[in-house]
């Protein structure tokens, strides 16, 4: 439970309420936990201090607690983690609090089930503490309460955590992509991208850039977009073409584009994209053609 | 194995990209054509990119399903975003409150054999559209 800023985000409010009903979650569990929170007042260090009894002969405790001044750091948020745990108080900030708390594990790549088995000893942990120091205020009610808003804790933390793992797959894949937009100059005057695959927004810019900055460096007169490998044209995509074939045509470059097939016809078609001026052909082989005769290009086979 | 329902949590622009190519190889295994495959896919592209758009994160779910004795694929698109206030403008050809062409939600009406939708401020939005077999 490492350091990290918390942001509210606009709908942590509602998320704060949503998951109270949720895991039905009332005043009176709340309430408990407070009683809880006053029971264990001033007994917070000693059961982060048996955590990490339970922590330190575990591997991941050299891996990311070795270092003596990280360890104190971590000590310190964890026991400001649960003072704020036992206020017994579910908002936004409690709501951002625990997303930030995911993102922190998500970033240096603390197993969820570390995390989990963390959480697990930390609730043995604790209600033997709290059960030492006052059997009577402390009984089944209060597990009951104690565990719902800690599983509701834990589900936001993993929620989170699951966000920041999507986005990491996401920027391996852009990575991946930085390599997929590779225009070549097929003929003198006459540049082509093969597009393949999903695009998005990301994509599409990119597919912008490196078109108009080809054409800026061979000075060619026609550009060929060829769409054959494209899984869909939905509006977003449709329009950006577009917006591409103007750019280009600005700055004196004619851009066809290729490869589109029946279904993609007939879905622009239902979809009620108006192509405009744009010129389209169904095959490669057709703008081609059709760029060599722009181009004042005649191809012979040899008699 | 042929999957008959896939349900994809959108969350980020390669989500989209999942739900379009899970999309389009369910309905082809279920037997639409090309065309009409291509449909559904661009029918959840759509629906997709506006969860990302406006409310941040949802669910897409695409299924092959029997209703009424005919089989059909169907798209369900969710999310607790802000909701539409006015469906009847949202749906007008050109109209679009994001700076783009506003034809997603129209398109998706007219690509569609069947079109559904329920929306409502604070709430979020619930799409249902299908293409019989
Ligand atoms: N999931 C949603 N949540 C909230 N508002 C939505 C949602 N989907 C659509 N809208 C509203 O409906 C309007 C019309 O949507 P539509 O998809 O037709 O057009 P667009 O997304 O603005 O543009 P395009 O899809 O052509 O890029 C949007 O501008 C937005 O105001
Ligand atoms: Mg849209």
């Amino acid at each position: 439970m490492l350091d990290g800023e918390t942001v509210v985000h606009e709908n942590d409010a509602a998320q704060a309420i949503r998951l109270r009903a949720l895991y039905q979650i009332d005043e009176m569990d709340l309430e408990r936990i407070r009683s809880l929170g006053s029971a264990l007042d001033g007994k917070i260090d000693a059961a982060v201090a048996r955590f990490y009894e339970w922590m330190r002969p575990l591997p991941e405790f050299n891996e990311y607690l070795s270092d003596p001044a990280v360890l104190e750091r971590v000590r310190r948020l964890q026991v400001a983690y649960w003072v704020d745990f036992l206020r017994g108080v579910i908002d936004a900030e409690f709501v951002a609090s625990r997303r930030s708390l995911g993102a922190i594990h998500a970033r240096i790549g603390l197993p969820l089930d570390t995390y989990l088995g963390g959480m697990n000893s930390f609730l043995m942990t604790f209600s033997e503490v709290a059960s030492e120091s006052d059997s009577d205020s402390f009984d089944t009610s209060h597990v009951t309460s104690l565990s719902k808003v800690l599983h509701l804790d834990t589900a936001i933390v993993i929620d989170e955590y699951n966000a920041i793992t999507k986005t990491i797959i996401a920027e391996q894949g852009d990575a991946l992509m930085e390599m997929s937009t590779p225009v070549t100059e097929v003929w003198a005057d006459i540049l082509m991208l093969p597009i393949v695959g999903v695009i998005d927004s990301r994509r599409s810019m990119e597919i912008m850039n490196t078109m108009l900055s080809k054409i800026a460096e061979t000075r060619a007169h026609v550009a060929i977009l060829d769409i054959s490998g494209v899984a869909v044209i939905d509006t977003a995509v449709a329009n950006h073409l577009i917006k591409v074939t103007r750019a280009t045509r600005l700055m004196g470059c004619e851009c066809l584009i290729s490869g589109v097939s029946p279904a993609i016809a007939q879905t622009m078609v239902e979809l009620g994209i108006d192509v405009g001026t744009v010129r389209t052909t169904a095959t490669l082989q057709d703008a081609l053609g059709m760029a060599f005769h722009v181009t004042g290009h005649t191809v012979q086979r040899e008699a | 194995m042929a999957r008959d329902e896939v349900r994809i949590q959108i969350l980020v622009d390669a989500d989209v990209a999942r739900a379009i190519v899970v999309a389009r190889q369910l309905s082809r295994e279920a037997g639409l054509s090309t065309p009409r495959s291509t449909m559904i896919a661009t029918a959840v592209s759509e629906l997709a990119r506006n969860i990302l758009k406006y409310a941040r994160r949802g669910s897409v779910t695409v299924r092959a399903i029997d209703r009424d004795g005919r089989r059909r694929v169907e798209i369900l698109a969710t999310d607790r975003g802000p909701g539409i206030a006015d469906i009847e403008t949202a749906m007008k050809e050109h109209f679009s409150s994001g700076g783009t062409l506003g034809l997603g939600l129209s398109g998706v009406e007219r690509m569609m054999d069947e079109f559904d939708i329920e929306s409502a401020p604070g709430e979020g939005t619930r799409v249902c559209a299908a293409l019989w077999l």
